[in-house]
């Protein structure tokens, strides 16, 4: 039999069970042996002190007269009585001879006695010497066989039913777990042959295996999500890249055919860097984005000031939205300290304002706003007049690589919302877009770190149970 | 400037070595880690540029912790294929004085050069700076172009000491951003070109001689020569 937990278990358990039955009864019969052997010596000797008070009274002849009477009468019983004379020869009583092993002397005695008929054995007898006499006074031990038998029958059968239960209960317990422990097997193959898709089965039961279950499931979650970021990006790698790559050798290869003047081939040639450095640049932030995703950056976060990080950020973009007469205004409550990474952030504030400055029409407006919300966290908000975006394209605009047909013949590669996506999850929100009739406004939402109640939540610790 | 280079890979070896002569620099050249390390520790250089993957056992960033330690003080450039800021931050705590990552502009390598080595003969941040007849006074916060004061916004002036302290030096846009406006990104539109115009507006625009002028293909320079 293989081996098995719930099996050994069982058995161990019924071990234990059968052990404790036994300390049970141990006491319980020897206290009974002992109660039961006191109380036939007492009757029996009180049987004979009743004969011998006869005989005291009324001599030998009266007390045969009267164990004739009795045994006539059939009021002896179970009893066995003989009353014999000096020379041990019967006068009167239920026995023909005076069995061969008890002594002629006064006492108590345990023999066996063959009763011929009656095959009584194991006797207690009592044995009294009056005068010429002999009065020999016994009862038969097998009296309470019976009883002591159903104690046994009644100790084994428990014993029988726990084992048996035992055993059982060990067996359906087993089967019921190999059956899941199969089944846990069984999923866990097909991912390992490359399915990740399959979540170990679970119950409502809330047991120990359902809890394990659960847990497992919600690392298969996020493997999953990984590995779909991986294939993810190395799709966009593979697809994206393609095409500057393409350009790139198509415009070398036209230079080695053509073999154009140096003032051609020169400026080709820059042309032909421009291209490697857009590759350069592609590549890297679908490296970053991959970093982001992948939740590595953790450990960059820090405690920053968000409102001026966005001051640095609107001073940056001031003179380009200033160059298209465009107002670039920041709203914030100075100073909101949070918890994240300052490089990131900025990144994807950046992105955002860029994204804002790129839609915003000539005299437009862009405001960028930090303020604490009242569910705690710090919300940063870049909020432009330009056309906004459909509904539809909503989920569109940060998906990799994706550009809108607005956005066409402006610069970028289409990852700048991605990106901003991609830092707003890392800091435990979402980008949030949403139109303003006319205009956009992108938020992210970060952690708070609030001096006041510092001593309170741990705002790190905060952040992680909050938002995982 | 005496520049030892430490790095593998032979092409871009080749690169850096042409490109260095090219540009007046004599340049020592070690293929492995232990080359590396036994010339920087014996021989005087103005810079070293290390690659930050070696062949064998010893890698750059264990090499730079070594010529530290043995109290070499020569301006270290890491070069390395590792592009995140926790690789650059590790790169620089390590001993090094700037990181650049692979693949690079040819004109971003010599301006850090540059800048490094001028780093190294120490930075009086009380000195006032002039260029031609630009000058500056960073205690003060005074800039003036020949005898008219220039007001400048705080980054401006940023901008301006940065250059200034760099000058007749290539600037790249990237060195701005990091050294300017602390961003370790690429913005995706050309916003300190923007900038750069703007401060243009400010120190050049009513005079005859310009003086902080656009590098094609690689940043920006004051200067007063030429």
């Amino acid at each position: 039999m293989m081996r098995s937990s719930a099996l050994s278990l069982a058995v161990a358990y019924v071990a234990l069970g059968i052990v404790s039955l036994v300390l049970f009864a141990a006491p319980l019969w020897y206290a009974w042996q002992v109660t039961i052997q006191d109380g036939r010596s007492e009757i029996l000797q009180s049987d004979a002190q009743r004969l011998t008070d006869v005989y005291r009274r009324d001599g030998g002849v009266a007390l045969k007269n009267f164990i004739d009477a009795r045994v006539n009468m059939q009021i002896a019983g179970d009893r066995i009585l003989l009353f014999t004379d000096s020379t041990l020869k019967p006068l009167s009583g239920n026995l023909r001879i005076w069995p061969s092993n008890v002594p002629a002397a006064t006492g108590n005695y345990r023999i066996n006695i063959d009763f011929g008929d009656r095959a009584r054995q194991d006797t207690l007898v009592h044995v009294a010497h009056l005068g010429d006499y002999y009065l020999l006074v016994g009862r038969d031990n097998k009296l309470f066989a019976p009883l002591e038998r159903r104690f046994w029958y009644g100790l084994t059968a428990a014993i029988a039913v726990l084992s048996i239960a035992g055993l059982m209960v060990g067996l359906i317990t087993r089967r019921a777990l190999m059956s899941r422990v199969y089944s846990i097997g069984r999923t866990v193959t097909a991912i390992i042959h490359g399915d990740l898709k399959h979540r170990l089965p679970t119950n409502l039961s809330d047991d120990e295996l359902d809890t394990l279950a659960r847990t497992i499931n919600g690392m298969l979650e996020q493997i999953e999500q990984l590995v779909h970021g991986v294939r993810n990006v190395s799709n966009s790698i593979a697809h994206d890249l393609r095409t500057p790559l393409a350009e790139l050798r198509s415009r070398l290869e036209e230079l080695a055919l053509m073999r154009p003047p140096p003032d051609a081939t020169f400026s080709e040639i820059d042309g032909a860097v421009a291209d490697v450095d857009r590759v350069i640049r592609i590549f890297d932030a679908l490296l970053r984005l991959a970093q982001i995703d992948a939740g590595l950056r953790r450990s960059g976060f820090v405690t920053l000031d968000l409102a001026e990080l966005a001051a640095t950020a609107v001073e940056f973009y001031a003179p380009a939205a200033e160059l298209r007469n465009i107002r670039l205004t920041l709203h914030a409550q100075a100073p909101l300290q949070v918890s994240g990474d300052p490089v990131l952030i900025a990144q994807a504030l950046s992105n955002l304002i860029d994204n804002a400055l790129k839609f915003a029409p000539e005299n437009g407006l862009i405001e960028v706003t930090i303020r604490r919300r009242s569910d705690g966290l710090a919300e940063i908000a870049v909020t432009d007049n330009g056309p906004g975006i459909l509904d539809s394209e909503k989920a569109k605009v940060v998906e990799r690589f994706y550009r809108g047909d607005a956005s066409r013949g402006t610069p970028g590669v289409g990852l700048g919302l991605s990106l901003a996506q991609a830092v707003a999850k890392l800091h435990g929100s979402a980008l949030e877009l949403s139109n303003r009739d006319p205009g956009l406004r992108a938020v992210i939402a970060v952690a708070c770190i609030d001096p006041a109640v510092s001593s309170g939540v741990a705002p790190s610790n905060g952040r992680a149970a909050a938002f995982e | 400037m005496k520049i030892l280079l430490v790095e593998d890979n032979e092409r871009v070896s080749q690169f850096v070595v042409k490109g260095l002569q090219e540009a007046g620099h004599t340049t020592d050249h070690a293929v492995n880690g232990r080359d590396g390390m036994f010339l920087g520790a014996s021989e005087p250089y103005d810079v070293i540029i290390m690659d930050r993957m070696l062949p064998g056992d010893i890698d750059g960033l264990a090499i730079i912790e070594v010529l530290r330690k043995a109290g070499k003080t020569t301006p270290i450039l890491i070069l390395s294929a590792l592009s995140e800021v926790d690789d650059r931050i590790r790169g620089l705590r390590s001993g090094g004085d700037d990181y650049l990552t692979k693949p690079f502009a040819f004109g971003e390598l010599l301006a850090r050069l540059d800048a490094l080595h001028r780093r190294s003969h120490g930075i009086n941040r009380e000195i006032p700076l002039s260029v031609g007849d630009l000058h500056m006074d960073p205690m003060s916060r005074k800039v003036t172009r020949g005898d008219r004061p220039i007001s400048l916004q705080p980054r401006e002036f940023k901008l301006l000491e940065y250059l200034m302290r760099h000058a007749d030096q290539v600037v790249t846009r990237t060195m701005l951003l990091e050294n300017v406006w602390d961003y370790h990104f690429d913005p995706q539109t050309n916003v300190v070109d923007v900038h750069i115009s703007k401060l243009r507006q400010k120190i050049d625009a009513e005079f005859e001689r310009p003086l902080l002028r656009t590098v094609r293909n690689a940043g920006y320079m004051v200067t007063a020569g030429g």
